[in-house]
């Protein structure tokens, strides 16, 4: 068992939490199972530690919220304990609003996340907007905001962070969104910039005189793996974090040796090396909650990689760390995204958490945690999977009666709920799970625990009047039994919803899909974990995989029809409100 | 139907009254979220329930063209296709058919209309509109009535009234036969427009019919009408419906609306003003509406209102939070819309309290100086709260403010 007790003597008082990962199986690359651990300093709470297996998954929220979630739902879903807020929304204010929230953990407190029950971390960018952007500059990153762009120094990411409290935080990354190809002038000086501003969040609080100790917590902080689809420049970026420090910026960070004895994991942000930067018109508007990337979900796995633009050579090796990169030229291939991402990982220390973003399918998922080992995921494409009308449906490890159907297609990951074909369905959203009302002792099948497979009952309702007691006293006598499942949302009545554009539908699908990847996660965990001899489980694990590629379709062609369908739907909407302003919804 | 009042107000014609329905028991004075299409806008059913809210409102006009009766039939009803329940009542469908089609054409027969998926012409009649409501199943269905504008005037809101009537007699005799009268119950809607004349002889020949109905609706109102017109019509209906019939005040949903309403005898009211402003940024409160889209609430970290129990104000979702959000996100919609509706609830719970203990004159007195008591007083509330023996204007020096004297947040100029 390997661990990374994350000690760095950086003095930022007692307001951090302590975030330990404990590697239980794995090695630096193959399928591997561990623990996130956050533990509050025991005077903020009775409930002061937050324990993560992983594998597991993160959810992004937009504009401080997650998407199509009120505060009970976030609090009522399975498996999210990982939220990742990003700030730049917040730059439309001067100083950003979320600043004035007084007390302590004012980051949870002002979005209303459980510091029990939830690690809230902190970047500055939506990881999963890969939209062109203006440069960013020597000492400032470009982030977007409704009214614009906002130049943001490593000083003012210093400051928010340490203001806002997060449980983690990312540093500043220089990543190109301006339009591909980037040199590798360019790719060096992404590189340097990312190094530096890593440098700048590790730095000691000032004022801080009294020596630290060893149980000092520290701000926790996550870097993105910079170096663009280089795998020179990427090893290049890593070997800067280990290499040990010397006369200034050995000072700045002191007593830190190595930038990476204050880094608490790596992540990969995948959104730009997905897709070209798409240019900024199309800017996002969740007005009517659904709107996604024009260009999100094309490309599905790795190996879509292949066809991403190359950096070209323009520009030679000019500074002491671009003279490790070798000539970009000579690469005769772009390199595969698991090439990229162990280019990365190999110098560094195999017990780090890796955090990868902009996943896109179950597939890509457990290949990275079948090639790479990686620990965490965001759950973004699930989410979109929701705003398009998509319920998902899979299950891992793959039941031996799931067999290809008859005429040997691949079974699709989820149900377009938009097709005509659901209209009489009134059967619950997943065929791989049961509903937690038609649950069996004998069944074998899990039962899918979200909002829309399994509702509850409200157990108390608000009370109005004295005499309200009759309504819920009553009712209760009904024979309803307050602790037993109410009967599932059907695909029928979804359907139903999402063609008469009513929100609720986002609502009961973001609720699924997100129980499903957990369930996902939760059986890839239980396979890795199943076995104590780690190559035995590699091997077990591969297979399953395999299995799992056999069995669903990995084109995801049932996320593009979707999209066409509720493209349709909404432009029909938006047309019909350019005929008659008034027309719809009356009394 | 188990109808009983069981509280009445010493002073008003307010009274508390206990219905009990297939779906349970809802204590009025109520109002009713409006479910438009099956779904109180962006919220679960479970999230409603959990609000206190026991009686909801689906649109038969919009059911019916989607998802579609027989979809509806193959569910079990519209309870089992939403997962709702608790009791649920239905409109016509006719309320529609004249405020979204510019090419109804009323004959005694029915309502005749082009269909808005092909345009061909269909033909709602009183029969059709209530077996549709019975396939949507729900405890309260409405008859079929001939709607006019408020404003129009002349001999078409006679014939309307007196269409309404005839179109009653038949849903009367569509729901007999149905064999559905335990589990729905057909509420009469009186209409005759702003002529009092007409209300009369409306309400001779539906009370004459009150063995063959559950309840009362007071239709063709709230569509832009004079507010001292509104109050003396609602008052003159309310005095004259029979006191063991429940009495509804179709589209009412302002909260000095509803408790001028309540305050004249009437029980139940819906309208979809509460979940609509939500969505426009519009947080309703004890001291007026709250405009969270204005540049005054972005630093604000105070929720809506810390005494409110819905869970937005409850979980301290500050007021810059929800600028941030609001009309942006669907979740900042979802918090106003669970908050507007714990409103409503409130000031309907509030009321039901007041008159329970006595006290619901004064009950009236404070919520209007809360709620009015920087701007001054509806003139038309005053006039006819007075009508009903509680003097607002007692014992405060306020200005009375003529027209609606609605209140709202307009500008950041407010």
């Amino acid at each position: 068992m390997a661990q990374a007790q994350l000690e760095g003597a950086q003095r930022v008082g007692s307001r951090f939490p302590k975030f330990t990962f404990i590697l239980d199986q794995g090695k630096q690359f193959g399928p591997r199972v561990g623990r996130l651990c956050l533990t509050r300093p025991s005077n903020c709470l009775p409930n002061h530690v937050i324990d993560i297996r992983t594998p597991n998954f993160l959810i992004g929220t937009s504009r401080g919220v997650v998407p199509h979630f009120s505060r009970d739902h976030v609090h009522s879903a399975n498996g999210i304990s990982w939220i990742n807020v990003s700030f730049e929304s917040f730059l439309e204010q001067t100083p950003p609003v979320p600043t004035y929230q007084a007390g302590s953990q004012p980051l949870h407190n002002f979005l209303g996340f459980d510091s029990s029950k939830h690690i809230v971390s902190l970047s500055l960018r939506d990881p999963l907007d890969a939209r062109e952007m203006p440069p960013n500059g020597n000492s400032h990153v470009s982030a977007l905001c409704m009214r614009g762009v906002r130049k943001v120094t490593p000083a003012d990411w210093r400051s928010y962070v340490l203001t806002m409290q997060p449980d983690i935080a990312f540093a500043l990354s220089d990543t190109p969104f301006t339009a591909a190809p980037h040199s590798q002038k360019r790719l060096t000086k992404s590189i340097e910039r990312s190094a530096a501003w890593l440098a700048d969040l590790l730095r000691p609080l000032e004022n801080t005189d009294d020596s630290p100790t060893e149980s000092t917590p520290t701000l926790n902080v996550f870097v993105h793996m910079a170096g663009g689809t280089s795998t020179s420049a990427r090893r290049a970026f890593s070997h800067s974090l280990t290499e040990t420090l010397h006369g200034l910026e050995a000072n700045a960070v002191k007593p830190l040796r190595c930038l990476d004895e204050g880094v608490a994991g790596y992540s990969f942000d995948l959104a730009a090396l997905h897709v070209r930067p798409a240019p900024l018109s199309t800017h996002h508007d969740r007005g009517g909650g659904i709107e996604i990337a024009e260009n999100s979900l094309s490309l599905q796995n790795s190996e879509s990689l292949a066809q991403t633009p190359t950096p070209n050579t323009a520009g030679t090796p000019t500074s002491l760390s671009s003279s490790m990169i070798e000539p970009l030229s000579f690469l005769s291939l772009a390199p595969t995204l698991d090439e990229l991402l162990r280019a990365s990982l190999d110098p560094l220390p195999v017990a780090k958490p890796r955090l990868v973003t902009d996943v896109r399918s179950p597939h890509e998922i457990l290949r990275l945690i079948r090639d790479i080992g990686v620990d965490v995921f965001d759950a973004g494409w699930a989410v979109k999977a929701a705003d398009i009308g998509v319920a998902l449906d899979f299950i891992f490890p793959v039941p031996s009666e799931h067999d290809n159907s008859p005429d040997h297609r691949k079974r699709d990951i989820g149900h377009n709920l938009y097709d005509a074909k659901y209209a009489h369905d009134f059967v619950s959203l997943t065929d791989a799970f049961l509903a937690g009302h038609n649950r069996t002792s004998s069944s074998k099948t899990p039962v899918c625990p979200c909002a829309a497979c399994s509702p509850v009952s409200s157990t108390s309702p608000i009370q109005h009047s004295k005499v309200d007691v009759q309504s819920h006293q009553a009712h209760s006598d009904d024979g309803t039994n307050r602790e037993q499942f109410l009967p599932p949302f059907t695909r029928a009545y979804l359907h139903h919803l999402l063609h008469t554009h009513e929100m609720s539908a986002h609502t009961l699908l973001v609720a699924h899909n997100v129980a499903v990847l957990d369930a996902l996660l939760t059986g890839v965990r239980t396979i890795i974990s199943g076995h104590a001899d780690q190559n035995e489980a590699a091997a077990i694990f591969a297979r399953e995989v395999t299995r799992f590629e056999e069995v669903y379709d990995g084109t995801m062609s049932v996320l593009h029809t979707a999209r066409d369908n509720w493209k349709d739907v909404k432009y029909a909407r938006e047309n019909k409100d350019a005929r008659s302003v008034h027309s719809t919804e009356v009394q | 139907m188990q109808f009983e009042v069981i509280a009445k107000c010493h002073t008003t014609r307010a009274r508390v009254c206990r219905m009990k329905l297939a779906h349970g028991v809802t204590m009025l004075p109520t109002f009713m979220p409006v479910a438009t299409q099956a779904a109180i806008k962006g919220l679960t059913p479970q999230q409603v329930e959990s609000l206190g809210i026991t009686l909801i409102l689906n649109n038969t006009y919009h059911l019916n063209l989607r998802p579609g009766i027989k979809v509806l039939d193959e569910a079990g009803g519209a309870h089992n296709f939403q997962g709702w329940n608790r009791n649920l009542l239905t409109d016509s469908g006719g309320f529609q058919l004249v405020s979204l089609s510019k090419f109804t054409d009323i004959t005694e027969d029915g309502a005749l209309f082009a269909s808005p998926f092909n345009g061909e012409p269909t033909m709602l009649t009183p029969e059709e509109s209530i077996s549709i409501q019975h396939s949507i199943g729900a405890d309260i269905i409405m008859q079929l009535d001939d709607v006019v504008s408020s404003l129009t005037v002349g001999p078409r809101v006679g014939e309307a009234m007196h269409r309404s009537v005839r179109w009653l007699d038949r849903c009367i005799e569509q729901h007999e036969k149905s064999g559905r009268k335990d589990k729905q119950n057909l509420f009469a809607i009186v209409q005759g427009g702003l002529d009092p004349a007409l209300r009369d002889l409306c309400l001779d020949a539906m009370i004459e019919r009150k063995d063959q109905v559950a309840g009362y609706a007071i239709g063709g109102l709230s569509g832009g009408e004079e507010k001292d017109v509104f109050w003396k019509i609602i008052k003159q209906c309310a005095d004259r419906l029979p006191s063991d019939r429940p009495r509804y005040s179709m589209g009412v949903g302002f909260a000095e609306d509803l408790l001028v309403c309540v305050a004249l005898g009437v029980d139940m009211a819906d309208c979809v003003f509460p979940t609509r402003t939500a969505r426009f940024g519009v947080a309703l409160t004890f001291k007026g509406p709250l405009n969270l889209k204005l540049g005054k609430h972005t630093k604000s970290m105070e929720p809506i209102d810390k005494n409110c129990p819905c869970p937005t104000c409850a979980s301290g979702m500050s007021r810059a939070v929800l600028h941030h959000i609001v009309t942006i996100e669907t979740a900042g919609a979802h918090a106003l819309t669970v908050h507007n509706l714990v409103f409503q609830a409130q000031v309907m719970g509030g009321a039901r309290d007041a008159i329970l203990e006595a006290r619901f004159p004064e009950y009236l007195r404070s919520f209007f100086f809360d709620y009015f008591g920087d701007a001054g007083y509806p003139e038309w509330c005053v006039n006819a709260l007075r009508s009903v023996g509680v003097d607002l204007m007692q014992g405060v020096d306020l200005p009375l403010v003529q027209g609606s004297g609605v209140k709202w947040e307009y500008s950041d100029a407010a």
